[in-house]
């Protein structure tokens, strides 16, 4: 096998891949370096299962409803900016939900731009074409904003630095409805909608549209979608190999070694783990000491468990029709709670009343429920913890549909530990680091470290750490692979 | 007094912004009528004696913010004003140990290291950070914030000029200054430092007065707003305002007669009387009117236009974004009358840092429950306090030998909850005296003898501040000091230039940029303002960069 490539990918997580197609299709030799035998990373079947945005090509979606689901049985069916009762009956506050929904998915599409390029670079001036090309893009998006009209620009510009629920409650009262948003705003995140900034997180999953999609196959049918691209463009997909270290000479990137004592070369690498796992393979000492202490200092503290239920039939949810049962079902009761949900985490404990995210998969055939829990702890996931964990989130289930406790057949818990130990992300955090206002666009993952370049000459950041963050939608990989190519090192 | 009384301006409210406004409209010459509502000045920049002998600054209680160009533009030294600063402070333990402040940067070092060394170069990192921001942002207190809608010459000025401060910071720095601004206060101590109470002792300034968490975004802001000022030019320096802060409020309020002005207190605004859209005067309480082509309102943006002007004459848009203005009250205080100095067993005898401010939360995570706690409508179970004894170094507080001491504390709710329900009727007698009895278990943690030191104690809740000082829900800051409510969004977007719909019409408190505190940057760029309008380019006070 070939030992000289243009580029290494470190890690086969779908933005890896992104990068790798991206660049292979501009004609660079690109091998992708994974050190688990199959490749997706956290996009694979047993983690992530919606897609807010778009899917690689070849994948079939299906958009499909949201239900809000309340103790009281007054269950609200939500698709995008529609919202009514699962019983037929009118919501009382469809129409305030839905200005504000239509309000906040026309201004995250504004942000969309910013998005699918490098963030605002502030290190060139004016004076350099690079510089300009920002400007412009830049001025873009204030064109955008400006053309809002005065009253909708301010309405902006405010909201943009609220938090969810003070922008929710402003509109209606407290119940499933705003409490479907404000978990939306915090799913993956270690914050509670009261933290300022979680309008802005609510607004990076709106920006598409806001729809909901569900993949057919599952999300490793994702994966494998990306895989094939990288492959399709030329790109080789080596798994079942990590990388131990990428190899530095002479101030710039010359290739990686990997677990088998073998090496590649390369004169540009791309790693898609976290900033500081990165910096240990390239050598501490390669990096200036601030540029040390950011990355070691970068938030990333896993919040985000998943529960794979193996069901032996269909559940029945009170109230809710069998074609409901298919749609994403949110345990979301209020604003207030899905706060609340959030207090023990700061303090290392379970929460009370877990919010949790469901839905029935296509891909691991129709008997298993998906559960996504919000608000966990990272870490001290002792095996009593576990279970009384599994056994709170199938009691919660349980409130809502009476008998479910004895469908299950098997569970398969995923906490942050287990998430980091099966993909090297930082903390298993959702998003390698947190979406925090301080650690987005030009600060994102670090201060002097946001445009993908990392360092070193000739190593990049391509996974979920860098701008613009987390969710399977390829962007970080994408704009990565574009910087490369910008600066002509591979 | 009568119907047809006259005046150039009116200002509602004699708060220290009103009156900062009233001072530099007197001086311009126009002719100028305070009312306010109680029978003494100030706001909540007071002093009173509920006991005899004593004397409590009853609300605000250290005085830093205080712009000093304001302070030299209306010789205030000149009315009495003298502020004497203090030094140091501590955080104690449960366990007998403290952490103790020093201004004295070789003590300081000593005592970081005491508890962790590799926290003594962090706290040169850290310090050295926040003075870069300060420096940042002193600058703008003195201006007005500019409308990034607008295209008018001011507004563009102004932005030109943020944009020229923002360039000069170089784009690491920029960064850097963005970061800071959205961070939490317990994310950037973290950052920075390893021991739990030194993080603790730190942090208290993110916090006070504020409805958020030591873990929620923008709360190292909030403690940058708490370190901006100086005294006598030391940045982050506190003093004390000899007889309290009202000496403050006295020294404008004497300021104003001399420039000839007129203060009636006793009663207050009942409505502002506006016609054709224009202002033409307030109605009070008791009965009278009087008529001013300009009017200034000092109270909070919320009790301006919801309680005291007819709706009709407000754009809905503009009632609508004054309605989601938040204001949340989160602050309590205890105002105490001491027989004598209490006993700190922890501390060595005698030690300056007494002299400072006082504390005993012990970690981050210690004052996010206490966050916790209020965010449910409950004041905390254990509360983080800023406490301190001014009588140790003014002695007019209290009577020779005696000592008067004051607690701020951090959390307590506006509207409580009792059965489930939320409301501030639940601040009955009860529970006013349980939440006291709660802030002096955690004081006895520090000083085993305090209750029985105690003379005589004036406990104040959200609910009390918002009955006697009118502050909407018992707010501090007159709204939050959360990034959607600072800048060109405070208070309303598109308003935050002192004008409000209602021609002639000014807000001048604390509810305007660049927020509260005993600042009277508010009232002094509102003047700059007005004046302007009048075509008076008559000089306010303005930072030089
Ligand atoms: C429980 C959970 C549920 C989620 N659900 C959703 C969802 O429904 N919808 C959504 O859009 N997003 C979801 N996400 C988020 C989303 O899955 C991630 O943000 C995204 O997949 C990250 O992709 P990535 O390619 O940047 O990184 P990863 O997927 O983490 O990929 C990194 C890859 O690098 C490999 N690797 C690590 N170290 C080495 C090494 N030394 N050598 C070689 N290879 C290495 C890893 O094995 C891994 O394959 C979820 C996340 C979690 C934790
Ligand atoms: C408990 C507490 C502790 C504080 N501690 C400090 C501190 O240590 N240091 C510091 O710098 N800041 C502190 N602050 C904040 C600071 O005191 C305030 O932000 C500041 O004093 C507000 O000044 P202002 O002039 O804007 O408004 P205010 O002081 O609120 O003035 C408004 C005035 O309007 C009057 N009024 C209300 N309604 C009417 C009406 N209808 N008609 C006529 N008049 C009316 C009120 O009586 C009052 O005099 C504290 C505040 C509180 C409440």
């Amino acid at each position: 096998m070939n030992a000289r490539f243009d580029v290494i990918v470190i890690g086969a997580g779908h933005n890896g891949l992104a990068a790798a197609e991206a660049l292979a299709k501009r004609g660079k030799s690109v091998c992708v370096v994974e050190q688990s035998d199959a490749v997706g990373g956290m996009a694979c079947d047993r983690l992530a299962h919606l897609l807010y945005n778009p899917a690689p090509s070849g994948v079939e979606t299906r958009e499909i409803d949201t239900v809000s689901l309340s103790p009281e049985g007054a269950h609200v069916l939500i698709r995008r900016g529609e919202a009514r009762f699962t019983s037929g009956k009118p919501h009382p506050d469809a129409a305030a939900y839905q200005t504000l929904y239509r309000r906040l998915v026309r201004y995250a599409g504004l942000l969309h731009q910013l998005a699918e390029a490098p963030p605002p670079g502030l290190e060139q001036g004016v004076t350099s074409l690079a510089g300009l090309r920002e400007l412009s893009r830049l001025a873009k998006l204030g064109v955008g904003v400006k053309r809002l009209g005065k009253a909708e620009m301010r309405e902006f510009l405010r909201i943009l630095l609220t938090n969810a629920y003070d922008l929710l409650l402003d509109e209606m009262p407290d119940g499933p409805l705003p409490g479907a948003l404000a978990a939306d705003a915090v799913r993956g995140a270690f914050s509670g909608p009261r933290s300022p900034g979680t309008v802005l997180s609510l607004m990076y999953r709106l920006r598409h549209g806001g729809g909901v999609f569900l993949p057919a196959g599952g999300m490793g049918a994702v994966a494998g979608a990306y895989a094939e691209g990288a492959r399709r463009a030329g790109a080789e997909v080596r798994c079942g190999l990590g990388v131990t270290r990428v190899i530095v000479e002479g101030d710039k990137v010359a290739g990686v070694l990997l677990s088998d004592g073998g090496r590649l070369d390369a004169s540009a690498v791309l790693s898609s783990v976290g900033p500081m796992q990165t910096m240990r393979m390239a050598g501490i000492a390669e990096f200036d000491i601030e540029a040390v202490r950011r990355a070691r200092k970068l938030r990333a503290k896993g919040s985000t468990a998943k529960l794979n239920l193996r069901l032996g039939g269909v559940p029945e949810f009170t109230g809710l029709s069998a074609a409901q049962v298919k749609a994403r079902l949110l345990v979301a009761p209020s604003v207030a709670g899905v706060e609340r949900s959030f207090n023990p985490a700061k303090y290392g404990d379970l929460p009370k009343q877990p919010v949790l995210e469901m839905v029935l998969t296509d891909g691991t055939g129709p008997s298993t429920l998906s559960v996504i829990a919000g608000h966990v702890p990272e870490t001290s996931w002792t095996t009593d913890r576990r279970e009384s964990f599994t056994a709170s989130v199938v009691e919660t289930i349980e409130r809502f549909a009476p008998g479910f406790g004895s469908l299950v057949e098997e569970a398969d818990l995923l906490t942050p530990e287990d998430i980091s130990a099966m993909t090297g992300a930082p903390g298993g955090h959702w998003h390698h680091a947190e979406m925090g206002l301080d650690q987005m666009l030009t600060t994102r993952p670090t201060v002097g470290m946001a445009r993908y370049r990392f360092g070193v000459a000739g190593l990049y950041l391509c996974g979920a750490s860098a701008h613009p963050g987390g969710d399977v939608t390829g962007a970080p990989g994408r704009n990565s692979a574009a910087q490369v190519l910008a600066d002509g090192v591979a | 007094m009568g119907q047809h009384d006259r005046y150039d301006a009116i200002i509602a409210g004699a708060g220290h912004n009103g009156l900062t406004t009233a001072c530099y409209l007197a001086r311009a010459g126009l002719k100028v009528l305070v009312v306010e509502k109680n029978d003494w000045i100030g706001g909540a920049a007071v002093s009173r004696s509920l006991h005899e002998g004593w004397t409590y600054s009853n609300c605000s209680y250290v005085c830093s913010l205080l712009r000093r160009e304001i302070v030299r533009d209306l010789d205030l030294p000149k009315f009495g004003l003298q502020v004497i600063p203090y030094e140091g402070g501590a955080t104690f333990t449960a366990n007998g140990d403290y952490f103790a402040y020093h201004s004295d940067h070789d003590a300081l070092r000593r005592e970081i290291a005491r508890h962790e060394p590799r926290d003594v170069d962090a706290y040169d990192r850290f310090s050295q950070t926040v003075i870069r921001q300060c420096r940042f942002i002193r600058p703008f207190l003195l201006r007005s914030a500019p409308d990034p809608t607008s295209f008018k010459i001011n507004d563009l000025q102004e932005l030109l000029y943020l944009v020229k401060r923002a360039h000069g910071l170089g784009p690491r720095e920029l960064a850097e200054t963005l970061r800071f601004w959205t961070m939490s206060i317990g994310d950037f101590l973290d950052e920075h430092f390893e021991n739990d109470l030194i993080k603790a002792h730190l942090a208290g300034s993110g916090i006070i007065g504020t409805g958020l968490g030591v873990y929620s975004p923008g709360t190292a802001y909030v403690l940058l707003h708490h370190y901006m000022g100086d005294v006598d030019g030391a940045i982050g320096a506190w003093g004390f305002a000899r007889g309290g802060m009202g000496a403050i409020s006295k020294a404008l309020g004497d300021c104003f007669e001399a420039a000839g002005g007129t203060i009636f207190t006793g009663s207050g605004v009942e409505r502002f009387l506006v016609e054709g859209g224009k202002i033409i005067g307030v109605a009070l309480d008791n009965g009278d009117e009087y008529r001013a082509p300009i009017v200034a309102s000092n109270m909070d943006v919320k009790r301006t236009f919801l309680e005291h002007t007819d709706a009709k004459d407000l754009p809905e848009d503009f009632t609508r974004a004054v309605k989601r203005f938040k204001i949340r009250g989160s602050s309590g205080k205890l105002n105490i009358a001491l027989d004598a100095l209490p006993d700190f067993p922890a501390a060595p005898k005698g030690a300056n840092f007494l002299r400072g401010d006082l504390h005993a939360s012990e970690s981050l995570a210690e004052l996010e429950r206490a966050y916790d706690d209020w965010k449910e409508g409950r004041w905390s179970a254990n509360p983080y306090f800023d406490m301190l004894i001014p009588s140790q170094i003014d002695p007019t507080m209290a009577p020779p030998g005696k000592h008067m001491m004051t607690v701020f504390v951090q959390y307590a709710p506006y509207a409580l909850e009792k059965d489930g329900v939320c409301s501030g009727e639940n601040w009955t007698e009860e529970a006013k005296k349980a939440f006291a009895e709660t802030v002096f278990d955690k004081i006895e943690q520090v000083c085993p003898d305090i209750r029985s030191k105690v003379v005589h104690a004036e406990i104040r809740t959200p609910r009390d501040i918002e009955r006697e000082v009118g502050l909407t829900e018992g707010n501090i800051f007159q709204g939050e000091l959360t990034f959607d409510q600072l800048l060109f969004n405070r208070p309303v977007p598109g308003y935050a230039n002192y004008a409000t719909p209602i021609e002639g019409m000014y807000l001048v408190g604390s509810s305007a940029h660049p927020g509260g505190g005993v600042m009277a940057a508010p009232g002094a760029n509102a003047a700059r303002e007005i004046l302007k309008k009048l075509g008076k380019g008559a000089a306010v006070a303005a930072e030089a960069a």
